[in-house]
């Protein structure tokens, strides 16, 4: 019974966390602000998976997290890069409109290592 | 409850309040830093060190089973992940920040940098900006 209390005690304040770092996320400035907050919004997600998996006693959820760690992982790279090659893009075509033709095609092969 | 049972939730309890108090001190270092270069330091930490603590903390209140197995494997799993995100936020701010000189110092080689430390240790006086930008995207 006392282990349902601690669990229950833990959800909330992760879930109070959660909505904090949602209000930065949505705040942030620039857009590296937000990828940020909003990885550390996956963290905490996470552990309330975890939280729930024990508190439930259902084992599966566990697999669930590492899923959603994974997905998390993937989601900030795949959105830095896309950011990064997005913005380069932009920069060829203000800075020089004439050879505009070869950039249309590889903008985002611009942003990777 | 038996004594074994009451140290491993004092444990447990332990690894988890230090979990979320780690986590505590990522949101309010994400709140009081100014830029995000800064914000990424406080970030970072909670990729590894919280949900480290707060994982381990339930590894002992589940015992050895497949379980906490799997809760060790998303550990280590975040220990190699944590890095790498923060190193490509950190590539996507430095290769889209316009003014970056006006957050943090920005040197095109590492040579000017060390010479620049080395006659800060003596003289002591702060680290300057260079003028030019980009060389270490």
């Amino acid at each position: 019974m006392i282990y349902h209390y601690i669990y229950v005690t833990i959800l909330i304040i992760l879930s109070v966390m959660l909505f904090a770092c949602l209000i930065r996320a949505v705040r942030g400035p620039r857009v590296a602000d937000r990828i940020v907050a909003v990885n550390m919004m996956g963290t905490m997600v996470m552990v309330i998976i975890a939280v729930l998996a024990l508190m439930l006693n259902e084992g599966y959820l566990v697999d669930v997290c590492l899923i959603y760690a994974m997905i998390s992982f993937l989601a900030v790279v795949i959105l830095s890069k896309v950011y990064i090659g997005v913005y380069e893009e932009r920069l060829h075509k203000t800075q020089d409109p004439d050879d505009n033709e070869d950039q249309d095609k590889g903008g985002l092969s611009d942003g990777s290592c | 409850m038996g004594a074994v049972e009451w140290i491993r939730l004092i444990a447990g309890c332990a690894f988890l309040a230090g979990g979320i108090f780690i986590f505590f001190t990522e949101l309010f270092g994400l709140f009081r830093f100014h830029y995000v270069l800064n914000r990424m330091h406080a970030a970072a930490m909670g990729d590894t060190l919280g949900i480290g603590a707060c994982l381990f903390g339930l590894i002992i209140f589940s015992g050895f089973n497949f379980t906490s197995l799997k809760l060790l494997l998303i550990i280590i799993f975040l220990w190699f992940a944590s890095p790498v995100s923060s190193h490509v936020l950190s590539r996507l701010e430095i290769s889209t920040n316009e003014n970056l000189e006006s957050h943090c110092a920005v040197y095109t080689d590492l040579k000017a940098l060390e010479e620049e430390s080395d006659t800060a240790d003596m003289s002591d006086s702060g680290l300057q900006p260079s003028e030019e930008k980009g060389g270490a995207v």
